[in-house]
């Protein structure tokens, strides 16, 4: 299992990066995008762990297609998260700029700024989420993510999260007890600690449906936020076209307990209407949600 | 009559234990059951990272104490012991609230 995760993590290495920078440099975004066909294809043919791992997903989202349909079909996947790399890349190293609407942002900001406390982001592997800080800058707020700073070194670098000039920091689930004192104090002093929410690591997690059948979906955030009276924001994003992208942060979950025994219940029922949320938006955009794992296996 | 500190750190465990049970939904754990050196994450009483928001709560609502180091927060949440020493050393009138 181990080996299976560093396989899908190890997609994207420094190199790798190199050579997008240089085409990028070089030719723009039809040289970079372009090689990114050839690329794709190669782990397409030679990259089995992830091509089985997002099987499932194809199976579930395209029910009536066939098996080269789905084929291509991760094809199509590999290409657009590639693309969204490129595309935080080109952010980054100020080469330009994309077109950001942001839907929800007034009642972001309101809710921000009614109290002292920050707010959960509760977000998924979809779009491009450096676009989506970028558009998130206006809060004023630092953004705590609570992710593993090793997952992938080089994505890490390229998209330099965690320097100390940006208003984007980490925190490790693997430090003590998980990452969670560090996330609550970053919320009681008001600012936003954003938490992936399709994907367990290895959390804990809890079956709720999405597309077709019982998926485990982390519940720690609602667990977090219920006991802390403090709203989960939806954080979702999405490349509409060449240049543009849409950040929603338009729906938001107010986790509060209604009674002590139903608390288990209560939460997945919250985690159900995240996968809901999330079920429609990959109904719009199938090939934007890069989670390279079979969220539906028992034991994942 | 002011309290000694043993009358006082007793009080405090007591209300702890009670409170825990209470809030992290131990069941088939009565607060007698748990011991004051038994620890807590982990080992011990088995309480995980998504009980120490219950915790970290716990003692903002009812003691109005934040742990932000969390360096001493390793210290603070080891046992029954270490976090009602904790709650005795920061409080002023040792009394917990509602």
């Amino acid at each position: 299992m181990a080996q299976k995760v560093d396989l899908v993590k190890k997609r994207g290495n420094r190199l790798g990066f190199w050579f997008f920078r240089v085409f990028l440099k070089i030719s723009g975004f039809s040289g970079a995008y372009g090689l990114l066909y050839v690329v794709c294809l190669y782990y397409l043919i030679l990259d089995r762990t992830a091509v089985s791992a997002s099987m499932a997903y194809m199976k579930r989202r395209f029910k009536t297609h066939n098996i080269f349909q789905r084929i291509f079909g991760i094809y199509r996947l590999f290409i657009s998260q590639g693309k969204n790399l490129i595309d935080r890349y080109y952010v980054l190293s100020g080469q330009g700029e994309f077109d950001i609407e942001l839907r929800g942002y007034d009642r972001l900001y309101a809710l921000l700024n009614h109290t002292q406390k920050g707010v959960i982001l509760l977000t998924a592997h979809v779009g491009n989420w450096q676009v989506t800080m970028a558009g998130l800058e206006r809060l004023g707020k630092t953004v705590y993510l609570l992710m593993r700073p090793e997952d992938n070194i080089a994505v890490k670098d390229v998209l330099q999260v965690d320097s100390k000039k940006e208003k984007i920091r980490i925190i490790s689930p693997e430090n003590y007890l998980s990452g969670v004192i560090e996330a609550m104090n970053a919320i009681n002093q008001g600012d936003i600690v954003s938490i992936m929410g399709d994907r367990g690591y290895g959390y804990d997690t809890e079956k709720v449906f999405f597309l077709g059948g019982e998926a485990n979906f982390p519940y720690g955030a609602f667990r977090i936020a219920a006991a802390m009276q403090c709203p989960v924001v939806v954080l979702l994003s999405a490349k509409v076209s060449a240049k543009s992208y849409f950040v929603d942060v338009s729906h938001i979950i107010e986790p509060r307990y209604s009674s002590k025994d139903k608390k288990q219940e209560e939460i997945r029922g919250w985690v159900q209407e995240f996968a809901r949320i999330l079920e429609n938006y990959v109904a719009r955009y199938p090939f934007q949600w890069f989670v390279f794992s079979d969220i539906w296996e028992e034991n994942n | 009559m002011q309290k000694s500190k043993s009358e006082e750190l007793i009080k405090i465990k007591r209300d702890l234990k009670e409170r825990l049970v209470r809030e992290l939904s131990l069941e088939d754990i009565k607060p007698i059951d748990i011991k004051d050196d038994e620890i807590l994450f982990g080992e011990g009483l088995g309480l995980d990272s998504l009980d120490a928001v219950e915790i970290v709560v716990l003692l903002q609502r009812n003691y109005s104490l934040e742990v932000k180091d969390i360096e001493k927060g390793r210290e603070i949440f080891y046992s029954i012991d270490t976090l009602a020493n904790y709650i005795y050393e920061n409080t002023k009138s040792n009394t917990p609230g509602p």
